[in-house]
């Protein structure tokens, strides 16, 4: 069991790293990003592809336990949406952050959206889609 | 601008996200935490109640072994009344309680140290400069109207959240964690969003 110490130290190292790291492979500078979805610039999608093959390897070495999650009805029209919203906004959630950060300030504005959104999800899936376990954080 | 080759991307986003999860047990997910903070109050109120419910149980377990101390767990011997009754098979273990989320307010410090990594790339790099505009590319490619730019934005973020929590994930949980985990439902949601984003990012480059 991990201490709430050590979790709250661990989640401020991993953020700034994790800040750090975002920002320096260039993911809040759209130009880079459109040129990655659209192929004209393979080095972001390397440096993401080349990081879930050295976690797979890794985790398949360190018996890091699957999650059990299971294919439920949110799964494709969640991303379809996030799909969308990404290659519009720029933003996945961590990156309108660092690109607020960087300086940009309408950011904000994808961030709002975001926080909205992701109310929203809750507040629908409460109301009327009612979907079970692994959609909006139920 | 120069950013980082894509090796060193890579090497850079599979150690953070192998070492938070070593060091938490847990999964690195953006989406998941921006769910918990904003809804903060539902999420301290169950940690209460979570945290209430395990005193609980420990006071149960305190009583229990202090019960056997008292009364043994023997058996009664043979001849004791009820000791002929059947004895049930033995109770199975219940199974292991899902793995509780950090608390929020964890998630909370993860949220607000991206925005400081972010901003100490940004000045160390000297890309640093506070600006009311997205950059030339997204001008070109989105919109260089202030208003066009702002509902856009905004339209593209209530869909990156919305659909983020309703696919259970992003390109950190689902792309990253789920990914490298090789869990069936993220690699189908990454291929599922990053599709998508190409054919969207082709029509807002070509089309629109």
């Amino acid at each position: 069991m991990r201490t709430r110490g050590a979790l709250l130290a661990a989640n401020i190292v991993g953020g700034l790293a994790l800040g750090f790291t975002v920002s320096r492979i260039g993911f809040g500078d759209y130009g880079e990003l459109n040129r990655m979805f659209t192929f004209q610039d393979l080095r972001m999608f390397l440096a993401f592809a080349g990081a879930v093959a050295i976690i797979a390897v890794a985790f398949a070495l360190l018996r890091v336990r699957r999650n059990p999650g299971r294919i439920h009805a949110g799964v494709v029209p969640g991303a379809v949406l996030f799909g969308t919203g990404w290659a519009i906004s720029g933003g996945c959630p961590a990156i309108p952050i660092i690109q607020v950060g960087a300086g940009y300030l309408p950011a904000l504005v994808t961030i709002a959206g975001i926080a909205l959104g992701v109310w929203l999800c809750r507040w629908t899936n409460g109301r009327f889609l009612r979907l079970d376990r692994g959609s909006c954080g139920v | 601008m120069t950013y980082w080759p894509w090796w060193a991307g890579a090497v850079g986003l599979a150690l953070v996200t192998i070492a938070f999860t070593l060091a938490t047990d847990r999964t690195l997910g953006v989406s998941g935490a921006w769910e918990r903070v904003l809804h903060w109050r539902e999420e301290r109120n169950r940690e209460r109640v979570e945290a209430r419910f395990t005193d609980d149980r420990a006071l149960a377990d305190l009583l229990a072994a202090a019960t056997a101390e008292e009364f043994g767990t023997r058996h009664p011997a043979p001849g004791t009344p009820g000791a002929d009754l059947p004895v049930g098979p033995p109770v199975e273990e219940a199974p292991r309680a899902p793995k509780r989320p950090a608390p929020v307010v964890t998630q909370a410090a993860l949220l607000v140290s991206i925005l400081v990594g972010g901003w100490l790339a940004a000045v160390v790099s000297g890309q640093f400069e506070l600006r009311l505009d997205m950059g030339a590319a997204f001008s070109e490619i989105v919109t260089d109207n202030p208003v066009t730019m702002v509902l856009a934005l905004f339209a593209g973020g209530i869909m990156v959240g919305f659909g983020t929590r309703l696919a259970g994930g992003c390109s950190s949980g689902h792309g990253l964690s789920g990914c490298g985990r090789l869990n069936p439902v993220s690699l189908l949601a990454t291929a599922v969003f990053f599709g998508t984003a190409v054919v969207v990012s082709f029509l807002l480059w070509k089309v629109i």
